[in-house]
């Protein structure tokens, strides 16, 4: 000890010994030590206590309510490691190239297949798929959206949200006397909740259609489908002083610069309080260092220093609607540049994990655990920002980053349940290799239309990168397994080129299945100008062809019966000869009728009929939206350069179990009967797959 | 410089105790607490690693969640109590820099209203004792003694030597308010002690003096001290101590600082941003 410490050493202990009883309280500042310190060691204790008298008791009551739990059980433990569109062709490439070392221990072991996928193969209907154990008729989620026959209008298929029934009218305020009504549209069953009817725990992480959380014996954060602040499905904001527009995903905030400072506001939620509904705006300060490229961001009482071209780590902020109430949201910043213009990047507004608005997880303090143990969290369901790539607000680097932190708390998460979760099941979804295929597959494809319009900075190898990263988290996560543990990865679908866009609508048009109003010779989107009273099909999300049907549309002209069914069959019989003239290739592979697929009580949901499009093939961005123009087919030149909304036999997903599975043919529906089955319990009657074990 | 030091506090406490002296000391405990409650919120947020205390406390709390979330897995719930335990020790390390910091402003404020609110002044009429304590090598009966006292003190007893502690006491009563002196010569010294009798609600008194040293002048402020090598070691004046009454409980003045000034620490603490 130098003597200057010793010095300090001695002056401090000296006061202590102060010959005063005063001296034995030092104030506040101990006094917050003190206290929170002997609250914590109180509690501790307290709990210590309790958890060992009330232990016997519990685990008698454990094993007279659960007495039945693990009696048949082939296994202690399953981990489920979902890989959201992991692709069969490149992942067999790589296994052959001996790039995947730990996916080739685990085929060595157990088996790897192809697994096929559900009609559409669409992530939303085949994770339900996944965790129901039923076809998409059983399970009511047929895509993203699904439509109001009354409007014609889009509506999230998985979970409507609605304000309070009741309300108080006080002054310029509507003061909610109910709670919100949050309403799951996802039927049946998900198989973790048959596992804790059997006492069986489980950890069920970032699973898609998982909003709202529904109850079981285990935890659940929500994943895809969850909503930001603003309910939407993700919306970015971008903030700039030239003109700019922005197609979708996004909204553009123009600023000014005033000397060094731009004051601007996020955009947040619409104020139900108000009973005129207006947006509420949080007032943020920018202040630009042109010297050394930076900048402060001002925001809800706090002050985030940030370089150009550095994300920011989350930012919690707060909105006030009023009457005291507060609204917290989790967002991240992005500063492209500072001069001679300002442009910056706002990441959607990602519900607070800590002090969550809207329930995210099961238990409901789950989400709040992990937002303390690991720090703040992605909580939106389309994590990864593929919008603002699309729209070359981002760069793909920075892209990455984001896709890559959000990956990073996805895993965090895992290896967290993983620990905790010794007994049961742990699934959990990555949506990383979604995310980076989408936006990078052009890579692949030297002949990529995409590739001669966008930011193109990175190679092939991204993709080979990415499934490499893959297997070694595969092996991380076997050496986190129990001994008698069984470990499944898999994913929901596999991934083809997206080169050339098909915009059904126009072709409906074209062929006299659509009208449009008179004089008209296009629609803008959602159908805004097409004459309904004379359209007798029409398409809407990214596969589905709805017939105009009278009784069921709002202005349907379409008989049930014959003429439905012929309706449709000339559809299908027209539609599966479409040729592309331009490529002169088939542009769909089948076409599927709603009768013909899988029954179930929700089949009236499903679309009358599916367009599997052919390989390099999708629907047209206009007309996933209800454009209607005299294009048919469309060069895909955004980023968005691979897909996997095509005809479900030519994307099957992958699948890996350390155990044999003998069964010629999977699906993803047999996933749910064979951890049931792995579990010793008889899968249920109406589940549409069996147990591959 | 200690005297300096004494001086400029004395004066600053008078100063912000002026507004409360004629009403209750309710008043002065209240404000004295508030604005120590600050000050040290104010330290603590510059002098402590506001971070990591925030990432301590939330692993404490996570770890407590986790008690809840797996409170059927002992195995979990005994590694989250070992977590909180350790995640506690270092909630404490982080405390201890300010800890050290506000130790030096919180003894000065201490010292300093314990004369404001530990003692009560005579009434008139009240008797009180006055102590002269001596070197050890000093026999109170070998030594000529000599007290006086304006009319305002009425010194009502001889002189009582005890040599067994070295120490010569007198008895007195007070007739008059305001604040006296007594004149007391032993052998060949003249000591000089004040006297506080019928003052306000809240008032300074100064019970002790003593000989001359930095430590017992920081702690005894308000005299001045005896001379260094006098063999007069303290005279001391027995007030009546004083307290807060609550629900009829006498309560130590310290006691009372204590709660509040930590309820108005933790009070203030989200308003000025500060993570405890």
């Amino acid at each position: 000890m130098n003597k200057n410490k010793l010095l300090i050493v001695l002056f401090f202990g000296g006061l202590l010994a102060l010959p005063v009883s005063l001296s034995a309280y030092i104030g506040p500042g101990a006094g917050f030590a003190f206290l929170s310190s002997f609250l914590v060691f109180f509690l501790t204790f307290l709990l210590a206590v309790f958890s060992l008298l009330s232990w016997p008791f519990r685990f008698l009551f454990k094993l007279v309510k659960g007495r039945k739990s693990y009696k048949n059980s082939l296994v202690d433990q399953v981990i489920v490691v979902g890989l959201d569109g992991m692709e069969p062709t490149l992942l067999e490439k790589f296994l052959e190239q001996g790039k995947l070392p730990n996916l080739n221990t685990l085929k060595q072991k157990g088996t790897y297949k192809r697994l096929d996928t559900t009609i559409p193969s669409i992530s939303p209907v085949a994770w339900s798929s996944f965790m129901t154990g039923c076809h998409p008729a059983k399970h009511n989620i047929f895509d993203f959206l699904s439509r109001d026959p009354n409007t014609y209008m889009p509506d999230l298929s998985s979970a409507q949200i609605q304000g309070p029934k009741r309300v108080l009218s006080l002054g310029p305020y509507k003061i909610p006397l109910s709670k919100p009504v949050i309403k799951g549209l996802r039927k049946s069953i998900p198989f973790w909740k048959i596992l804790g009817e059997n006492s069986i725990f489980s950890t069920i992480l970032r699973i898609p259609i998982t909003f709202p959380p529904e109850k079981f014996k285990g935890h659940l954060i929500s994943g895809m489908c969850a909503p930001d602040l603003k309910g939407s499905q993700g919306t970015f904001s971008y903030y700039s002083s030239e003109k700019t527009d922005i197609g979708e995903g996004g909204m553009v905030i123009p600023v000014k610069i005033h000397g060094n400072q731009v004051q601007t506001y996020i955009s947040g939620p619409v104020n139900s309080l108000r009973k005129e509904e207006k947006e509420i705006r949080l007032p943020i300060t920018i202040d630009l260092h042109k010297k050394n490229n930076s900048v402060s961001i001002r925001v809800s009482g706090q002050t985030h220093h940030l370089n150009t071209n550095q994300l920011s780590d989350w930012i919690k902020i707060t909105f006030k609607p009023g009457l005291g109430i507060k609204i917290r949201a989790i967002c991240r910043f992005y500063v492209s540049e500072i001069s001679p213009e300002f442009k910056m990047y706002l990441s959607p507004l990602n519900i607070d994990p800590e002090k969550p608005s809207l329930p995210i997880s099961h238990p409901f303090i789950y989400s709040v655990y992990l937002a303390k143990i690991l720090g703040s969290y992605n909580t939106l369901g389309e994590a990864d920002d593929t919008w603002a790539l699309n729209e070359q607000i981002l760069d793909e680097d920075t892209f990455l980053k984001l896709c890559y932190d959000t990956h990073k708390e996805s895993e965090s998460m895992l290896f967290n349940a993983l620990k905790k979760t010794r007994k049961g099941l742990v699934a959990c979804w990555f949506q990383l290799t979604d995310s980076v295929q989408h936006m990078f597959f052009r890579y692949l494809d030297k002949n990529h239309p995409a590739l001669k319009h966008t930011q193109c900075e990175k190679d092939e190898k991204i993709i080979e990168k990415l499934y490499m990263e893959m297997d070694d988290l595969v092996g991380r996560v076997m050496d986190k397994q129990e001994k008698n543990s069984c470990l499944i990865v898999m994913s929901d679908h596999g991934f083809k080129q997206f080169k050339r866009g098909v915009n059904i609508n126009s072709w409906l048009y074209k062929n006299n299945y659509l009208s449009l109003k008179q004089g008209k010779t296009h629609s803008r989107e959602w159908f805004k100008d097409v004459d309904w009273k004379n359209t007798r099909a029409y398409g809407l999300g990214l596969g589905g062809i709805y017939i105009n049907v009278k009784g069921r549309e709002q202005q349907g002209i379409v008989s049930l019966g014959e003429e439905y069914q012929s309706l449709k069959s000339e559809l299908k019989s027209k539609l599966e000869h479409l040729k592309d003239e331009e490529e002169n290739q088939n542009a769909i592979n089948k076409i599927y009728d709603r009768d013909e697929i899988p029954p179930g009580p929700y089949k009236g949901n499903c679309p009358d009929l599916i367009v599997g499009y052919h390989e390099g093939y999708r629907v047209s961005w206009d007309s996933v939206t209800g454009k209607v123009d005299s294009t048919l087919f469309q060069d895909n030149t955004k980023a968005w350069s691979g897909d996997h909304c095509i005809d479900p036999a030519l994307v099957p997903g992958i699948l890996f179990c350390d155990r044999k599975i003998n069964k010629q043919q999977t699906g993803i529906v047999d996933i749910a009967p064979t951890i049931l089955k792995l579990f010793g319990i008889h899968p249920p009657e109406h589940m549409d797959g069996s147990s591959l074990i | 410089m200690v005297h300096i030091l004494n001086s400029v506090l004395s004066k600053f406490f008078e100063i912000i105790f002026l507004p409360f002296q004629n009403i209750s000391p309710w008043f002065g405990m209240i404000f004295i607490s508030l604005l120590t409650g600050l000050i040290m919120l104010f330290i603590f947020k510059l002098t402590s690693d506001q971070e990591g205390i925030k990432k301590t406390k939330n692993k404490i709390k996570a770890h407590l969640l986790e008690l809840r979330l797996y409170k059927d897995d002992l195995r979990t719930s005994f590694k989250a109590q070992g977590h909180i335990l350790l995640s506690n020790f270092k909630y404490m390390k982080y405390s201890l820099k300010p800890l050290l910091i506000m130790i030096i402003p919180v003894i000065l404020i201490l010292i300093h209203s314990n004369f404001w609110f530990a003692y009560d002044s005579l009434g008139i009429e009240e008797t009180a004792l006055l102590k002269v304590k001596l070197s050890d090598d000093f026999v109170p009966t070998e030594l000529d003694t000599e007290i006086t006292a304006n009319d305002s003190i009425q010194i009502e007893t001889a002189p009582l030597r005890i040599n067994e502690q070295n120490e010569i006491d007198w008895r007195f009563s007070a007739q008059k308010a305001g604040v006296h002196e007594i004149k007391i010569k032993i052998g060949e010294q003249l000591i000089t002690k004040s006297v506080s009798v019928s003052q306000n609600p809240l008032s300074q008194i100064s019970p002790f003096k003593k000989r001359k040293n930095i430590m017992d002048q920081l702690l005894y402020p308000l005299e001045k001290p005896l001379e260094k090598n006098s063999f007069v070691k303290s005279v001391e004046i027995t007030y009546p101590s004083s307290g807060f009454h609550v629900l009829g409980i006498n309560f130590h003045w310290i006691v009372v600082f204590f709660i509040l000034s930590i309820v108005f620490g933790f009070s203030f603490k989200g308003f000025f941003g500060v993570e405890i």
